[in-house]
């Protein structure tokens, strides 16, 4: 009885498993991101005083500061959080740290500028294929 | 006073007639699988004499990358207001930016040129990349980038 108890239970038990490792697995290749949360966590350890964390060309973009206070920009692949790369001292977005340019204001926040190509002053209309 | 406000108001009539009117064009530039990052892209206009005359687009958000786009940087020192409003996204490699645009129709058959700078994270800068001119007889005929933009066109 005691066995066949066992059997019953390994039986039942070894599917889920697989399945488990299946959906790891689907996930993995889907390309599932990491939250934001798990990016803040990974920065916290390796001492990085974050200013940004955006999602860019399907990566995430942190920019902040190093431990020793040095400027940073380091890109992660979104689902594994491994660091793709790493630049030091690189030009900040805006002053929070001191001078440097603004970014201009994306579209729709703003009308378009008055340089006399746009006709009616409407803003274009874009997509990406 | 009255009299310069009059000579003001004949000189915008006289400068900006062809400027009132416009035409809605469409800006089609696809990107070749260049096997990089998503590409920076300036289109802007140059006019007869080839001074910087305005810009229509700006893919990518960051201005510390604007440098690498350098004909339209050294036209504008970079200046965000050339492209507030007009500013979205990177395109991907082997993607197409598709852009509907009101453009004055005094841009036409008058000299202007219309180009497109790009750039590439950690590939070589391409200024220049289209030089198309502004022309009736053009709409429709793509022409080839240098570097990164395999095709680009303007429809009516």
């Amino acid at each position: 009885m005691r066995k066949t108890l066992t059997a019953i239970s390994l039986i039942a038990l070894l599917p889920a498993g697989v399945a488990l490792a299946d959906d790891d697995y689907e996930k993995t290749a889907r390309g599932q991101s990491q939250s934001r949360d798990a990016v803040m966590q990974l920065a916290r350890e390796n001492g990085w005083t974050v200013r940004e964390i955006e999602m860019e060309d399907g990566r995430y973009e942190i920019e902040g500061r190093d431990r020793e206070g040095r400027k940073i920009e380091a890109k992660l692949d979104p689902v594994t959080l491994r660091v793709l790369k790493m630049e030091h001292d690189v030009e900040e977005d805006d002053d929070d740290y001191g001078a440097s340019t603004r970014n201009p204001a994306p579209a729709g926040t703003v009308a378009p500028p008055q340089n006399g190509l746009f006709g009616n002053g409407a803003p274009p209309k874009v997509q990406v294929n | 006073m009255k009299s310069l406000l009059a000579t003001l108001a004949l000189s915008t009539a006289l400068t900006l007639p062809g400027l009132a009117s416009a035409r809605p064009v469409t800006l089609t530039t696809t990107l070749s699988n260049y096997g990089g990052d998503g590409a920076y892209l300036a289109l802007y206009v140059t006019d007869a004499s080839g001074a910087y005359a305005g810009s229509l687009w700006m893919a990518g958000g960051k201005s510390k990358y604007y440098e690498h786009l350098s004909d339209w940087y050294r036209a504008t020192g970079g200046d965000p207001a050339q492209i507030n409003g007009i500013t979205g996204a990177s395109v991907g490699a082997g993607r197409t930016l598709e852009i509907t645009l009101d453009l004055a129709d005094a841009l036409f058959d008058a000299g202007y040129t219309l180009h497109i700078d790009a750039a590439v994270e950690d590939m070589r800068d391409s200024p220049n990349e289209v030089a198309i001119p502004l022309t009736t007889d053009g709409v429709g005929k793509p022409v080839a980038g240098r570097r990164y933009v395999a095709s680009f066109a303007y429809d009516m």
